[in-house]
This record gives C-alpha cells, structure tokens and sequence, in this order.
C-alpha cells in the first residue's frame, strides 16, 4: 500500500520536530542545525524532519517542514499530493500569527489539501485558545484544536481532527 | 527657459508643485523600473499620463507616480505649452491632495509590507459594497470581475498592468476591510484524493492511542 505522508507546517519554534518526535514510532531523522540568526533558541530544523506511524498495513510519514520564509519552496513541494496540513503554532506567541496566516493562505490557495491548525503550549497559559484563533485566521472552528505536543494523546488531536474532517467530506460527496 | 534636472537632485514631490502652475508635460526618464513616463498638466491639474506611448487608467496613473515619489535615480525635462495625443477621461487631480495621497499610501505600504500576502495566494470577493477610499474603490472597481471568480496578486498584475507589490497591497487592504478572503480549498476541490483511507486511518489512530474507539472525545 502506498505510504502517506501529512505536511506540518508552522514559524519557527512552533513546536514541528517535537509535535513529530512525540507521534513518531521510528527514531526521528531531523536536520537540526545551530541557528546562524538570532530567531529565539539555539538550533533550528534546516531541511525538515522526517517521522512514522504504521496503522495496520498503512504507513504515514509525518514530513516537518522548515519555519523560515526563505525555504518557502519546500512548503510547496512537501505539500503536492499530500493526505492533509498540519499548521502548527504557538498560542502564546502572537506575532507568529501574521506569517502563519501568510502560509496557510498560500498553501490552502494553491493546493487542495485538506488542514487543520494546532495551537500549541495549551499546557502553559496564558496562551490563545482555538477558538480565537479560528476567527483571527478565517477559519471554520471544527479547523483548530490545542495541543501540547509533548504529551502524545494530545499531540495526536490535530492528526484525529483531520481524518475526522477528511472523513466527513468524504461521505459528504 | 529650460526647466530639467535629475531625481537624484530635485524628488517628485518637490518636483510637481512647481511645475504642475504650467502647462504642458514633463517627461521623466532614465528610470530603472520605468520606461519613459509623461505626466501632462492644464489648469494646474494633472490631466494625463503616459507610460511610454501608452496612456493610463487613473489606477495605473496613481501606481505610476508613487514609484516616481519613491524613485531616486532618473532625467525629468518640462516641455511647456504641449498636450497629450489623446487623453479621453481627464484625471483633473490637484497636485497637493495627490501628492498627500500617494504620501499615505507609502507609509501606509513601508508599515504593512512584512503582512503583504504570498503573490501567489487567491483570493475572491466576500461581498459587493464598494469601498469608500477613493484609493482602494479604483483598484476595487477594475478587479472586481477577475474577483468574483477568484485570482491572485500575480495575475492581477498582469491584468491590470500594475506593480505586483501594489496589487499585494491592496488586496490586503480589502481584506481588512472584510471585501476579500482567501479562497480556500473547500471551494474550489473537485473529490477527495484519499477516499476511504482517512475513516481507516481514524480508527487505527484512536485504538492506537487511546485503547478504545470511544475513548477519542475531545
């Protein structure tokens, strides 16, 4: 059967390679470099981070892309043909909003590929809640859950959340 | 009395006040972005421009000029007392509430240009009310039919013959305005690519991380 791969996207920090280290069943292949400008922590994901899960005869890959605007090409690229996009970003980090906005707008424009935005560090407050992230990216609400991507039964929700939307245009058509 | 010079020397803005009280054209040249531009002036009023031997829409005409105001390299030549070949809709702006228009509009893009969407990204009309800012209504008005089916900042651009950074911007002030969204895939998807694997994968993922299919609730 042929393996399937869902695109996570997000701004730097957003919370990609450990959202994929904590879903992942295999040893994650990450690309993590020490950053050579100043955008917050020490190292950052270069190429992308590569992670999977087997569910029965079916493999998923998890594909994390990089967060700086100069690899834009890869989102393109890594989303063609892709089961759906995962948008990942902080909840207490506004001023990543706009640049994520930017790429899902994009990405959600140019191809038809299903998404659902995770807001992350749900475990941490004061952070944005999904529902007022919804209204800020123009999004129907069943479009946004929270998460904290460290603990698995809830870093698996925007992946549930997908499928469960997936699922539901599918018998809809 | 020859009146010329040099962009480097003398900006637009000082520029135009000082001419505009004549008429006749001044030629602007030797513009890096630009072909020859040739703004034609009667009664004080800014009436034509010409884009090499093409005359503009007042909305290419307003884009034209901010790239003038903007522009530090460049010739200008007045020639008194000539009128433009043809020049069917007059624009009949004063100088100063241009200048001061165009002036809001550069800050207005220097603050935004970060939050400018991808030129690549669709979007498409919310609803039909014309915006009231004479700036916006122009652009409003000649993208509206290529709106309606969905279009991009890029091909906008070569529609309307305008700068891909103006068209960016304005199609983020019409999203402010709540007059243009994104175009999402809902809407423009034909079937689903995966049918029937997504309900599979849903069951395996909540038995593989929650035990039971009922215990996925949140």
């Amino acid at each position: 059967m042929e393996p399937l791969k869902v695109v996570v996207a997000g701004p730097v920090g957003s919370g990609k390679s450990t959202f994929i280290r904590t879903l992942s069943e295999t040893d994650v292949v990450d690309t993590e470099a020490l950053a050579s400008e100043d955008i917050g922590k020490l190292t950052t994901t270069v190429a992308l981070d590569y992670g999977t899960i087997h569910l029965g005869d079916q493999l998923l890959y998890l594909f994390g892309t990089p967060g700086q605007d100069r690899f834009d090409f890869m989102w393109d690229v890594l989303s063609e043909g892709a089961l759906g996009l995962l948008l990942l970003i902080r909840g207490d980090k506004p001023e990543d909003f706009v640049p994520a906005r930017r790429l899902l707008d994009y990405l959600t424009s140019r191809r038809p590929v299903p998404f659902v935005i995770g807001v992350t560090r749900q475990d941490l407050p004061p952070v944005w809640g999904p529902e007022d992230v919804a209204p800020f990216f123009g999004v129907p609400g069943e479009r946004v859950v929270g998460l904290n991507a460290t603990d698995p039964q809830s870093a698996v929700t925007p992946l549930l959340r997908l499928l469960e939307l997936i699922t539901a245009e599918e018998m809809a058509s | 009395m020859a009146i010329f010079g040099s962009l480097n020397h003398m900006s637009l803005d000082d520029l135009l006040p000082f001419v505009s009280s004549r008429d006749g054209a001044l030629e602007i040249f030797n513009l890096k972005r630009l072909p020859r531009v040739t703004l034609y002036f009667h009664s004080g009023k800014l009436q034509c421009v010409y884009l090499g031997n093409k005359p503009l829409d007042s909305l290419q005409a307003r884009s034209v000029i901010s790239e003038l105001v903007a522009a530090s390299n460049g010739s200008f030549e007045f020639i008194p007392e000539i009128r433009p070949p043809t020049c069917d809709q007059p624009l009949g702006w004063s100088i100063d509430r241009m200048l001061i228009s165009v002036a809001a509009t550069l800050d207005e893009y220097a603050q935004v240009v970060d939050r400018l969407p991808h030129p690549e990204t669709v979007f498409s009309l919310t609803h039909i009310t014309v915006p009231d800012d004479t700036r916006i209504s122009d652009f409003w008005k000649r993208a509206y039919i290529y709106l309606q089916e969905g279009i991009s900042a890029q091909e906008l651009s070569e529609k309307l013959g305008m700068p891909l950074d103006h068209c960016r911007f304005y199609l983020h002030k019409l999203r402010q305005l709540g007059a243009v969204a994104p175009v999402r895939f809902e809407a423009r998807r034909e079937k689903p690519q995966h049918a029937g694997v997504a309900a599979r994968l849903l069951t395996s993922l909540k038995k593989r991380f929650f035990g039971e299919d009922n215990a996925w609730s949140r």
